[in-house]
C-alpha cells in the first residue's frame, strides 16, 4: 500500500503498553486519514456517555496520505477525542513536525488510552516507545516545557505538549506544538491533561511509502516555489490573517464588546497594518511558504504570535485596542495552553454578565490587567470564578442565570470565532452546523456571502455553498491532511490536491471522488453526537439568541436595525438538512447513511437513538 | 466628485497606500478605480461600498467609501 504506512500505534498509559496495528487499503480508501481516521476510531471504540476527562476517553493523533510530504503546506496533524467542552466529537489541526515524524516512525495515527500514574512524556522513536517522567515540567507553561524537551531532543523531533490549562482540564485547553501552533479547541489539551500526559515526542527514520517518490519530489518542490511566488505577488504573508480585521470592521462583522457591537472606530489600532509595523519575528509550520505566524512584542516585551481570531476576540471583543496589551493576553493563552478564541469569548461573556448585573463584580471591559489576572485564574482553575469560567460560557451562563444564556456566544458549548453574524445568515448557519461546535474553519462563507449574495438572503444557494465548503475544507483538507490557506488565501487550485494524492498513492482519483468521503465523515460525526445526545433536535444547530434579538440590532452603520430572523434561519437550516439528506432533527436518514456505506454504524447508533 | 478608497491586507503593500481620497468623474465604476491604481481584477478580492458588497461594474456615487480586500479565510 503506497501513501499510507498502513499502521496505527496504540499506547496505553495505564499499564504502559503499546502495540502496532495494521489497517487495510479498503479502510484507507474509505476514510483517507486525519479527521476520517479519527472519527472512525473514536466512534468504534468509545462507549457513549463516557467521561471525556476520564481514562475511557482516547486521544487520536492522526495524519493522512499527503501529510509531511514536501508540497504546499502539508505540515498539519489532527488531534481528536470526545470533547469535554461539548460532550460531542472534538478535533482540531495544528502545524507540527509530528506530522512527518509520525509517518517516518511508521504510523498514520497514534491512539492514546488510559491514564498515567504520574505526569508523563510519551516518546516514540520508530518502533521504540517509552514513558518518561514529566514531573519536572508539570505545572509549567508550554514555552518552558518546549525548552525542557528540546534540551533533551534534537530540533528535528516532533513535539506536542500542554500548559497549565491542559493540566487543570480547562474545557478549552489546546494542544501546542513547538512551532508555536495550537490545535484542538474543544478541549483536546484537557484530555491530554486528564491522562497526565504532558507531552508527546516523535522521531522517525523510515521512508514514507510513496508510489512515485521522484515525481512527488519534483512536483512538491515546484509547487512550493509556485505558491511562494503567488504569495509574494499578493503580499498575503505581509499581514497574514490579521489583514481581515479592517474588512470585518467595514462590513459590520467584528466582535465588539462580547459581540454586542459589529465595528469600532479604534479597530484600526489593532489591524494588519499595525501588526506588520510591529512585527519582530515570523513563524511558519513545516512545509509552508506562507508563514502566517507574525510575532509582535507584548506589553512586557515578550514575543506574542498574533492572528486575526486572537486579536478579534482578545481585542475588540474585550474593548481593548492596544496591540501590546492584546499581545499579552495572546501570549498568556499560548503559554497556559488555552484556546485564544474561547478565552476571548469567555472573558467577554464574563465582562458582559457583570455589566448587565447577572453576576457581581467590578467592570471589566477595557481592563487588560484584570483580564490577564483572570486568564491565570482560569488556567489554574483558581477560586470559584476561575473554576467556573474554565468550563466555558455555556456552563458559566447556566450558573449566572438572569438571562445570560442569551448572550453566551457559543454553539453546542464551543465559543464562536471572531465573526459577528447578527446579520450574516449564511455564516451564522456555518457556525450552527459546524461538526465540532462554533468554529470558522469548516465553512468560511462570510466573504462570499457579503460580497456575492444579498446579505439578507436565506436561500438554498447559501446552504449549498456551506456544504460545498465543508466538503473541501472540513472533508478533503482535514483528511488528507493539509492546510487550507494556499487554496483560500492565494487561490491555489483545489484540483492540485488529487494530483498529490494520486502521485503518492498510485491511485487515479478525481476530485469528485473525495466528496462522498467528506460526506461520510460528516455523517459519522453526526452519529457520534447523536449517541451522546439521543434526544437531539434542530435547536442544537442554532446560533445564540442574541443574534435573533431585535434589541441587539446595531443602531447605526451598514446593518442598522437588522438582525437574524428566526423563522427564516430555520428555513435556511432545513435547506442544509435537505441537501445533506438529514431528517428534521438534523440526523442523517437511514437512506443517506446506507448510501455512504454506513449501514453498520447506523445500526450501532440505533441502540441509543432513532434513525429515520 | 470625491470618494474614499480604502485598501486592505496585501493591497496596501502592492499598491503603496492604505487609504486615499480620490476625485473621480460621474459615471466612474469600481472597476475604473481599480484599474487606475493598477489592481488586477483577475486576482481574488472582495469589494465593499459603504459596508455592503459591490460588483466591479457598479457606478460609484459622491461620498462613497470603497474598500478593496484580498480574499481571506481567517486565522
Amino acid at each position: 500500500m503506497n501513501g499510507w504506512t498502513g499502521q496505527f500505534l496504540r499506547v496505553n498509559l495505564t499499564d504502559r503498553t503499546h502495540r502496532v496495528e495494521s489497517f487495510s487499503e479498503e479502510f484507507a480508501d474509505t476514510w483517507i486519514g486525519g479527521r476520517g481516521f479519527a472519527v472512525k476510531i473514536l466512534y468504534d471504540e468509545l462507549a457513549p456517555g463516557i467521561d471525556p476527562l476520564g481514562p475511557d476517553n482516547k486521544l487520536v493523533v492522526a495524519v493522512g496520505p499527503i501529510s509531511g510530504i514536501p508540497a504546499p503546506n502539508t505540515g498539519k496533524t489532527i488531534v481528536a477525542a470526545k470533547s469535554p467542552a461539548t460532550g460531542g466529537y472534538g478535533d482540531g489541526n495544528l502545524g507540527t513536525r509530528v506530522t512527518d515524524q509520525l509517518r517516518k516512525a511508521g504510523y498514520d495515527a497514534l491512539i492514546v488510552e488510559g491514564r498515567a500514574e504520574r505526569p508523563t512524556m510519551l516518546v516514540i522513536e520508530d518502533d521504540r516507545v517509552s514513558f518518561e517522567s514529566a514531573e519536572e515540567v508539570w505545572g509549567k507553561g508550554t514555552i518552558a516545557t518546549n525548552d525542557w524537551i528540546y534540551s533533551r531532543f534534537d530540533k528535528g523531533a516532533g513535539v506536542l505538549n500542554i500548559g497549565q490549562g491542559g493540566e487543570n482540564m480547562v474545557n478549552f485547553a489546546v494542544v501546542r506544538s513547538f512551532e508555536g501552533r495550537s490545535g484542538g479547541r474543544p478541549g483536546m489539551g484537557a484530555v491530554m491533561g486528564s491522562k497526565l500526559l504532558k507531552a508527546i515526542v516523535v522521531k522517525g527514520t523510515k521512508p514514507i511509502p510513496q508510489a512515485f517518490p521522484a515525481a512527488m519530489k519534483t512536483l512538491g518542490r515546484d509547487d512550493l516555489r509556485e505558491v511562494h511566488k503567488i504569495d509574494k505577488e499578493a503580499a498575503w504573508s505581509v499581514q497574514g490573517t490579521t489583514g481581515v480585521l479592517p474588512w470585518c470592521n467595514e462590513v459590520a462583522a467584528l466582535p465588539v464588546h462580547n459581540f454586542r457591537g459589529t465595528s469600532h472606530p479604534d479597530a484600526w489600532m489593532v489591524d494588519g497594518e499595525r501588526v506588520h509595523a510591529a512585527r519582530v519575528a515570523t513563524y511558519g509550520c513545516p512545509n509552508c511558504t506562507m508563514r502566517c505566524g507574525i510575532a509582535v512584542l507584548d506589553d512586557e516585551g515578550r514575543e506574542a504570535e498574533v492572528d486575526y481570531e486572537n486579536i478579534g476576540l482578545l481585542g475588540p471583543n474585550l474593548d481593548l485596542y492596544d496591540l501590546p496589551q492584546v499581545g499579552a493576553l495572546n501570549y498568556l493563552c499560548d503559554d497556559y495552553g488555552l484556546d485564544t478564541i474561547s478565552a476571548g469569548g469567555v472573558l467577554g461573556f464574563y465582562a458582559d454578565a457583570i455589566e448587565r448585573g447577572a453576576t457581581p463584580g467590578e467592570p471589566l471591559f477595557g481592563d487588560a490587567a484584570a483580564f490577564k489576572k483572570l486568564l491565570g485564574l482560569i488556567a489554574h482553575r483558581d477560586g470559584g470564578i476561575g473554576n467556573l469560567l474554565a468550563d466555558g460560557v455555556l456552563r458559566a451562563a447556566r450558573a449566572f442565570g438572569h438571562g445570560s444564556e442569551d448572550y453566551a456566544m457559543h454553539v453546542k458549548g464551543l465559543e464562536i470565532s471572531a465573526y459577528n453574524c447578527k446579520f450574516i445568515p449564511g455564516m451564522a448557519l456555518a457556525f450552527g452546523v459546524s461538526p465540532i461546535g462554533a468554529h470558522h474553519k469548516e465553512s468560511w462563507i462570510i466573504t462570499y456571502e457579503v460580497n456575492q449574495t444579498p446579505r439578507e438572503g436565506y436561500g438554498r444557494d447559501k446552504a449549498q455553498k456551506i456544504v460545498d465548503l465543508q466538503r473541501i475544507r472540513g472533508g478533503l483538507f482535514e483528511s488528507l491532511i493539509t492546510c487550507r490557506f494556499p487554496w483560500v488565501e492565494v487561490g491555489w487550485g483545489v484540483e492540485h490536491y488529487p494530483v498529490y494524492f494520486n502521485t503518492i498513492t498510485g491511485k487515479e482519483w478525481k476530485l469528485e471522488d473525495f466528496w462522498p468521503i467528506s460526506d461520510r465523515i460528516y455523517a459519522l460525526i453526526k452519529l457520534f453526537w447523536l449517541r451522546e445526545y439521543p434526544d437531539t433536535d434542530r435547536s442544537a444547530d442554532y446560533p445564540p439568541a442574541a443574534w435573533f434579538d431585535p434589541a441587539n440590532a446595531d443602531t447605526e452603520g451598514p446593518i442598522a436595525g437588522r438582525i437574524l430572523e428566526r423563522d427564516k434561519y430555520d428555513g435556511l437550516l432545513q435547506h442544509y438538512y435537505d441537501i445533506r439528506g438529514y431528517d428534521t432533527r438534523g440526523v442523517p436518514t437511514r437512506a443517506t447513511l446506507e448510501s455512504l456505506g454506513l449501514d453498520a454504524e447506523a445500526s450501532a447508533a440505533e441502540a441509543y437513538a432513532t434513525i429515520r | 466628485m470625491k470618494i474614499t478608497l480604502k485598501l486592505v491586507g496585501g493591497f496596501v503593500h502592492t499598491v503603496g497606500f492604505s487609504q486615499k481620497e480620490l476625485d473621480v468623474e460621474p459615471g466612474t465604476t469600481v472597476a475604473d478605480i481599480l484599474a487606475s491604481i493598477a489592481i488586477d481584477l483577475g486576482r481574488p478580492m472582495i469589494i465593499a461600498r459603504n459596508g455592503h458588497g459591490v460588483q466591479p461594474d457598479e457606478v460609484v456615487q459622491e461620498g462613497d467609501r470603497i474598500l478593496v480586500s484580498p480574499i481571506f479565510s481567517g486565522g
